[in-house]
C-alpha cells in the first residue's frame, strides 16, 4: 500500500459519494427549490441572516469543521491498523457524516432559521434541548481536556515549541493592531505578521533558544513542568476568552490559518513528490492489528468514537444549523456547501491517516513516535513530507508541533470563550456571579485543569468521541423526525441515526464500566478515572432519556399525531 | 488556438479565479467580517432602541431629535424589529464561538 493507491481510493468514494449518493438524495428527496426565499433573503438582518456566495460558505464552513479532530482521530485509530480507520473514515463519511451536516443545513433553512436547540424542543421534547445543552458543555470541557493534555503539557514542554507559539500569538496580536488600529491593507498585514511568525517558528528550534527552555524545563523538574506548562496553556485561553475578539482570538486564528495550511498545502505536495520518487509505501505498516488494542479496547465500538471528526462528528451539525444555515443563498447551496465540505474533511482526515502510515515510513516508526506523544506522530509525518519539497526535517518537526499546538491553542479559547457565555446563559440568573465575564472564564478553566491534571487521555478522548457522537446520534434523530413530519423518505437518516447512538451507548458504557471503573478500583489514578465514570454515566443517562423521548416522537409522527408547518 | 477557444480559455481562468479568491475568502477573512458587521449591529440597534423603544412598546418619550433622525431610520426599522425581537435558542450561542461580545 502507498500514499498514493489510498488517495485515490479516497477519491473514488468521494465521487460515488458526492456525484451519485449525495446528488441523488439531494434531488430526489429533499428536492431543492431555488425559487423559494431562504432564511438568509426573508430576515436579513445583515448580522446572522446574511445571504452569502457559495463558495465563501464552503470556505466558512470548511475552516469551521475541520481542526484537530480529523487529524487527531486517525493517528490513534491506526492502532488497530491502517485498514479499519481508512474504512470507516470513507464509509462513515459516505452514510453518515454528509448526511448530518448537508441535513443540518436543510431542516433549519426550511424552518426559519431555528437551530438545533429550538428543533429538539419543538420535534422531540422541551428536555431534548437540555439533554443537547448536557451534551454540548461536556464536549467542550473533554474537548478542553484531550487537547489540553497533548497540548499544554507534551508539546508546550517541548523546548522548540514555546517561543514559535509566541511568535504567532504576538503577531496575531500585531495583525489585529495593524487592521483594527492602523487601518493597514489586510495583505500587507498577512505579509509582514505571516512572514515575521514563520522566522520566529525557525528562530525557537535554534539551539540558543531551545537551551533556555530545556534550563527551564530542567529547574522545573517533570512533574513542575506538567503544572507549569498546563497553566501557561489555561493563561493563553484566558487571555482568548476574555479579550474583546478583535483584540486577540480573530487575528491569532487569522495568522495561524496561513502557518496550518501553508503546512497542509506543503505536505501534500512533498508527499506527491515522494510518491513519484516510488516512495511514501506504508512499508511494514499492518493493515490491521487485531480486535482490540491495549489502552483503547476493541474495535466495535471503540474506533467509531476514535475518529469522529473525518467520519462524522455531531459538532459540524451545530455549526452548520447556527451559522451556516442562516446564510445560504439558494437552497441548491447547501450540498457543495455542507455536503461538500464534510467530504473535504474526509480528504484531511485520510492525509492524516498517510503522515502516521506512509510519512512514518513503518510500524515501528509510528509507535515510537505515537509514545512519544499521540498526535506528534502528525509532526514527524509532516516533517517528512515536507523534507521532499526541501524543508529540512530539524525544521520540519517543531513546524509541525507549532502547527498543532497552536491550532489547538485557538480552539481551546474559543471553547472557553463559549463555556463562560453558556455558564453566564445558564446560571446567570441563578448565581448572578456567573455573569461576570472573569468568573465563567475562570470556572471553565479550573474543571478544565481538573481533567487535564487528572484524566487518563484515551479515556478522555474516547468520551469526547462519545459527546461528540451522543451530539451526532440526536441531530440525526431531528432530521428523521423531520422528514417523517414532512412525509419524505428517511431511511437514509434513520438508519445512520441508529447506528451511531447504538454504537456511542455501547463506547461510554465499555468506557465507563470496563476500563474506567476497574482501574479506579484498582487504584490507578483514580480521581481522573472516577471522573471519566461520572462523566460518562451522565451522558448514558441523557442518551437514555433521548432515546425513550426520540422513540416517543416516532411514535408520535408515525401516528399523524404531530406536524410540524413545513 | 481560434479567437473563440481563447475567450472560452480566458473566461474559464477568470471564473477559476473568482471561486479561488472567495473559497480563500470564505476561509480567512469572512469570519472577521461577519464579527465587524455583528458589532456594528448590535450598537445599531441598540441605538434605535434607545431612539425608537416606543416603537416595541417601551415607554421612552420620542424626542425632538429622535424625530429628526426617522427620516434615516425608516428603511432600518423592520430588520430592526425582527432581529430585536427575534427568540433567540442558546444553541445560537455557538455563534458565539466566533462572535463579539
Amino acid at each position: 500500500m502507498n500514499a498514493i493507491l489510498t488517495i485515490v481510493i479516497a477519491g473514488v468514494g468521494l465521487w460515488l459519494g458526492y456525484f451519485i449518493y449525495a446528488k441523488n438524495i439531494n434531488l430526489n428527496i429533499v428536492k431543492p427549490d431555488d425559487s423559494k426565499a431562504t432564511p438568509a433573503k426573508m430576515y436579513m438582518d445583515g448580522v446572522d441572516f446574511t445571504p452569502a456566495s457559495k463558495n465563501v460558505l464552503f470556505g466558512y464552513q470548511f475552516k469551521s469543521i475541520a481542526a484537530l479532530g480529523p487529524i487527531g482521530g486517525p493517528i490513534v485509530a491506526a492502532q488497530w491498523g491502517w485498514l479499519p480507520a481508512l474504512i470507516w473514515i470513507i464509509l462513515g463519511t459516505f452514510f453518515i457524516g454528509w448526511v448530518q451536516d448537508y441535513a443540518s443545513i436543510i431542516v433549519p433553512m426550511r424552518s426559519e432559521g431555528d437551530t438545533f436547540g429550538a428543533l429538539s424542543y419543538k420535534l422531540i421534547s422541551p428536555r431534548a434541548r437540555t439533554i443537547l445543552l448536557v451534551f454540548i458543555y461536556l464536549y467542550l470541557l473533554l474537548i478542553m481536556g484531550a487537547f489540553g493534555q497533548v497540548i499544554g503539557i507534551t508539546f508546550m514542554s517541548k523546548p522548540a515549541v514555546p517561543f514559535g507559539i509566541l511568535s504567532v500569538i504576538l503577531m496575531g496580536l500585531l495583525a489585529g493592531q495593524m487592521t483594527y488600529k492602523m487601518k493597514q491593507d489586510i495583505i500587507l498585514t498577512t505579509a509582514i505578521t505571516v512572514v515575521i511568525a514563520f522566522f520566529g517558528i525557525w528562530l525557537g528550534q535554534t539551539s540558543f533558544i531551545t537551551n533556555i527552555f530545556e534550563g527551564l524545563n530542567n529547574a522545573l523538574g517533570a512533574g513542575g513542568q506538567k503544572y507549569f506548562w498546563s497553566i501557561v496553556f489555561a493563561i493563553i485561553c484566558y487571555l482568548g476568552a476574555v479579550l474583546p475578539i478583535w483584540r486577540w482570538a480573530q487575528p491569532t486564528n487569522y495568522v495561524s490559518f496561513w502557518i496550518v495550511a501553508l503546512g497542509m498545502v506543503g505536505g501534500v505536495i512533498g508527499m506527491l513528490v515522494w510518491n513519484f520518487q516510488g516512495g511514501a509505501s506504508f512499508g511494514d505498516f499492518p493493515a490491521f492489528t487485531g480486535w482490540t488494542v491495549k489502552g483503547l479496547g476493541p474495535l466495535w465500538p471503540i474506533l467509531f468514537v476514535t475518529i469522529a471528526c473525518g467520519a462524522i462528528s455531531g459538532w459540524h451539525s451545530l455549526v452548520s444549523s447556527s451559522g451556516t444555515a442562516r446564510q445560504i443563498e439558494k437552497e441548491s447551496d447547501a450540498l457543495p456547501v455542507g455536503g461538500g465540505a464534510m467530504w473535504m474533511e474526509m480528504v484531511l482526515a485520510v492525509i492524516a491517516l498517510l503522515t502516521a502510515t506512509a510519512a512514518t515510513g513503518g510500524w515501528a516508526a509510528y509507535q515510537e513516535a505515537y509514545a512519544k506523544g499521540k498526535f506528534g506522530v502528525f509532526a514527524v509525518g509532516l516533517a517528512a513530507f515536507l523534507s521532499h519539497i526541501g524543508i529540512p526535517t530539524s525544521f520540519g518537526v517543531p513546524y509541525g508541533l507549532v502547527f498543532l499546538t497552536i491550532q489547538g491553542l485557538t480552539i481551546s479559547y474559543l471553547v472557553v470563550r463559549f463555556m463562560r457565555v453558556a455558564s453566564a446563559e445558564l446560571l446567570g440568573d441563578a448565581i448572578p456571579v456567573m455573569k461576570n465575564v472573569h468568573v465563567g472564564a475562570i470556572v471553565a478553566l479550573v474543571l478544565s485543569l481538573i481533567v487535564i491534571w487528572t484524566g487518563v487521555w484515551q479515556t478522555i478522548w474516547v468520551l469526547f468521541g462519545g459527546a461528540n457522537q451522543m451530539m451526532a446520534s440526536l441531530a440525526l434523530l431531528i432530521i428523521t423526525i423531520w422528514l417523517m413530519s414532512q412525509g419524505k423518505q428517511y431511511n437514509w437518516t434513520f438508519w445512520p441515526f441508529i447506528f451511531m447512538y447504538v454504537t456511542t451507548i455501547g463506547a461510554l458504557i465499555y468506557t465507563a464500566f470496563w476500563k474506567a471503573l476497574p482501574a479506579a478500583l484498582a487504584g490507578t489514578k483514580v480521581a481522573g478515572n472516577i471522573i471519566a465514570v461520572v462523566l460518562a454515566v451522565v451522558l448514558l443517562i441523557c442518551a437514555f432519556i433521548l432515546g425513550y423521548d426520540g422513540w416517543q416522537a416516532i411514535s408520535r409522527y408515525r401516528r399523524g399525531e404531530a406536524t410540524v408547518e413545513a | 488556438m481560434d479567437q473563440s477557444r481563447w475567450e472560452t480559455l480566458k473566461s474559464r481562468l477568470r471564473r477559476a479565479r473568482k471561486v479561488a479568491g472567495e473559497l480563500l475568502y470564505g476561509a480567512t477573512v469572512y469570519d472577521w467580517v461577519r464579527d465587524m458587521r455583528r458589532e456594528r449591529g448590535e450598537v445599531e440597534r441598540l441605538f434605535v432602541l434607545i431612539t425608537f423603544g416606543d416603537l416595541l412598546g417601551i415607554p421612552i418619550l420620542p424626542p425632538y431629535y429622535t424625530l429628526r433622525l426617522l427620516p434615516y431610520i425608516v428603511p432600518s426599522i423592520e430588520r430592526w424589529k425582527r432581529s430585536l425581537l427575534r427568540e433567540r435558542d442558546w444553541t445560537d450561542l455557538v455563534e458565539f464561538i466566533e462572535g463579539i461580545d
